[in-house]
């Protein structure tokens, strides 16, 4: 490595008369890995270190498009009037609830729904096919289509409640059954996704581990804690990363589907965000909000990635 | 093909390359109606100035159904500096945001010289509303109030009168259901969601009591009184007047509950007169509308709404649209307006008008309603102020809260908002 870019730079010596851009043309390996990685760079800054920077500087400004006064630095303001904020601390704990809740959910529901499509079937696309569709249904259909089956008047749900004999419940107008709706809505929105992953997962796990387990004599149950659920945690802790980034940045079902109600006890922190930039134009709260997510979305994968690192 | 066919071909395509050229001459005005105005209806008046001036075209915009979806809406296009939209619509309590926020142009060098004269011609709510340090922000559609719906019917036949408090409200509607014993019959429907309409919903009786939200630019609360407003709605509900799930109840669910014959008294805007009276209605020739109750002991006090025409900052075409507006807001329109689509009039006089006052006789009774309505608090911050009071009244209804807890969370939100 090092005598070929000497030779480089010998012959850029010598040939006096050639521009010094003609060594790009015949470039040292740390030159070409600089070239071939500064479209990337470029873009990534473009599109994803700009707007960071830009919004943690928001955030220490007080912005509001209402006001009509330009902006000017605030300092730590934003993130003071945060934490006397009665509705940023629920919101950010109903985030936090709802990802305790639907990702434990959506992963045994997965992990069900994956085992099932993996038996043995005839005839294999109605399973996959039916694994798909929840999966690329867009999450406010979902939300949608969820607010009219919990209508406590034309819903579905209470339908079927009165029908086998109990009361129907007014699901939007108590704080923990709009909850529950909305939790119940994203464990099957997500589980497709989670068993996708899994079913993946365990399609690489090959037959001769079973057939050797048969022939030791292992039951069934023994087979799935010892040679399926080890071999299928790479797959798991992948599907588990990106569900709970995905559960911390919770919209579009509560949103559809109760806009945060009754009062604010199911909005989210992402709906907070939302509410504060594009409904009251503080953009400098809303930014400060925004890097708290930020923040605790870094602080969730840092953790899972050190799991994966532990655990070689 | 004949030479003579290749002319003809040839001169018709000069012909339409021309006509082509002629109609870029023309303005194309691009105006956002709110969907739950009858659009239907604005469209016949905007025909008529298409009449008068075909050189310019009107399409109309329409989307949402409620004022905090359409703001919503209004609000991207104008932090997008989008130039789609000439002409917008907006609820009475947002021209001066939006003028705050630089998103109108003022009125002022299209009205002329005399403005404040100008001005003097519309119900001194609206002069006000739309009048920013001496900028007209926009010029009035249309006013409105809230008032008290009731089934003429049902009270004529148990031999009662219309309530004057709402403590009598209560009473009359539980001797009505309980007589009428019909499951679907509800004593009173009122806006719970939390949606602008649920803003008035709380102040109705929190101005009855002579209390005030915003005075001079600050705050001034009034926490006994807001306890006391939480608790006469939650009261309605938990003594079975209200129904049950009413924190799922929007302003446009009252009145087809109403118009479906479910209900005996309703609070809503003007406009749920005219569907009343359609043909679909189930209670038309049966309905009455009176001024709002009072609490015990209180003033009646009514929630002054409207919608007001704003011209676009980042609008083509701004002075073109500035004057369709002019003739929209003109007592012209307003008169038709009032008589097709019964929206009450912005202009006194038209109250008063013979061909008004046969199509709509109950707008003679609405007229003092409407000059006395009270506004809602005149703030910038005011998305704020109005998601506070909203989601607070929506969670007391749920019985997410007390009215109680309700109150001292909206005194502590509002604080930190209006500080």
């Amino acid at each position: 490595m090092a005598t070929a870019s000497e030779t480089t730079l010998v012959t850029t010596r010598n040939e006096s008369g050639t521009k010094w851009w003609t060594r790009f043309l015949d470039p040292s390996e740390g030159t070409l890995a600089a070239l071939l990685l500064l479209p990337t760079a470029l873009l990534l800054t473009l599109i994803i270190v700009y707007p960071v920077c830009r919004l943690i500087w928001t955030s220490f400004q007080n912005l509001s498009l209402t006001s009509g006064l330009p902006a000017s630095f605030a300092g730590l303001e934003n993130y003071s009037l945060m934490l006397d904020d009665p509705v940023f601390w629920e919101t950010t704990w109903n985030t936090v609830l709802i990802t305790l809740i639907t990702v434990p959910g959506a992963l045994l529901v997965g992990l069900a729904l994956a085992l099932m499509a993996n038996l043995p079937f005839n005839v294999k696309w109605p399973v996959r096919l039916s694994l798909l569709i929840p999966w690329a249904l867009p999450l406010s259909f979902a939300g949608l289509i969820f607010a009219w089956f919990f209508h406590s008047e034309y819903g579905v749900v209470n339908d079927v409640l009165r029908r086998i004999g109990f009361e129907g419940v007014i699901w939007f107008n108590s704080a923990n059954w709009a909850f529950a709706a909305i939790c119940l809505t994203i464990i099957w929105k997500t589980s497709s996704f989670m068993a996708l992953i899994i079913l993946a997962g365990l399609q690489t796990i090959p037959r001769s581990l079973y057939e050797a387990a048969d022939v030791d004599g292992a039951g069934r149950l023994r087979q799935f804690f010892e040679i399926t659920l080890p071999l299928l945690k790479p797959a798991i802790v992948v599907a588990l990363i990106f569900r709970t980034i995905t559960a911390l940045q919770t919209f579009d079902i509560p949103f559809t589907m109760t806009r945060g109600g009754p009062g604010t006890s199911t909005a989210t922190l992402a709906m907070y965000i939302h509410q504060n930039t594009v409904d009251f134009l503080d953009l400098g709260y809303g930014s400060a909000l925004a890097v708290v997510m930020f923040v605790l979305s870094m602080g969730v994968t840092a953790v899972y990635l050190r799991m994966i690192r532990a655990r070689g | 093909m004949t030479f003579n066919k290749t002319m003809t071909l040839l001169l018709a395509g000069a012909a339409m390359t021309l006509s082509a050229s002629v109609a870029t001459a023309q303005t194309n005005l691009r105006v956002f109606v709110s969907s739950q105005h009858r659009p239907d209806v604005w469209r016949k008046a905007f025909d008529m100035y298409e009449a008068k001036n075909p050189n310019v075209k009107v399409t109309i915009e329409t989307g949402g159904n409620t004022s905090e979806q359409q703001a919503q809406y209004l609000n991207t296009v104008m932090t997008a500096k989008d130039s789609s939209l000439d002409v917008m619509i907006l609820d009475v309590i947002r021209p001066a945001q939006y003028a705050a926020a630089g998103w109108t142009v003022p009125f002022n060098e299209v009205i002329g010289q005399d403005v404040k004269a100008y001005m003097d011609r519309y119900l001194p709510a609206y002069a006000e509303a739309n009048t920013v340090d001496g900028k007209v922000v926009a010029l009035p559609a249309f006013a409105d109030a809230m008032f008290l719906y009731y089934r003429k019917d049902l009270l004529e036949k148990h031999g009662i009168q219309p309530p004057q408090t709402w403590e009598e409200l209560a009473a009359a509607a539980k001797k009505i259901t309980a007589a009428e014993n019909d499951p679907n019959l509800q004593g009173l429907s009122f806006q719970g969601k939390a949606i602008e309409g649920a803003v008035c919903t709380f102040l109705l009786p929190y101005w009855s009591m002579g209390k005030q939200l915003v005075a001079d630019g600050k705050l001034s609360f009034d926490k006994e009184a807001a306890v006391k407003s939480l608790k006469l709605w939650k009261d309605f509900v938990d003594s079975g007047v209200a129904k049950k799930n009413i924190a799922e109840v929007a302003t446009d669910d009252t009145r087809k509950e109403f118009q479906a014959g479910n209900v005996v008294f309703a609070v809503n805007w003007s406009y749920a007169w005219g569907q009343f009276q359609g043909a679909e209605s189930a209670v038309k020739d049966k309905v009455g509308v009176v001024k709002l109750p009072a609490v015990q002991g209180g003033q009646p006090a009514s929630c002054l709404g409207g919608w007001e025409w704003g011209v676009s900052a980042f609008s083509n075409n701004k002075t073109e649209a500035q004057k369709f507006v002019q003739f929209i807001s003109s007592p012209d329109v307003s008169e038709f307006m009032a008589i097709n689509a019964s929206l009450l009039p912005q202009f006194p006089q038209v109250y008063s008008d013979v061909d008004v006052v046969k199509a709509v006789p109950w707008f003679a009774s609405a007229k003092p309603v409407v000059e006395t309505a009270k506004a809602r608090p005149v703030t910038p911050r005011y998305n704020e102020v109005s998601e506070i009071i909203r989601t607070t009244v929506n969670g007391v209804l749920a019985g997410q809260q007390t009215p109680e807890q309700g109150a001292e969370q909206m005194e502590g939100r509002l604080r930190r908002v209006l500080r």
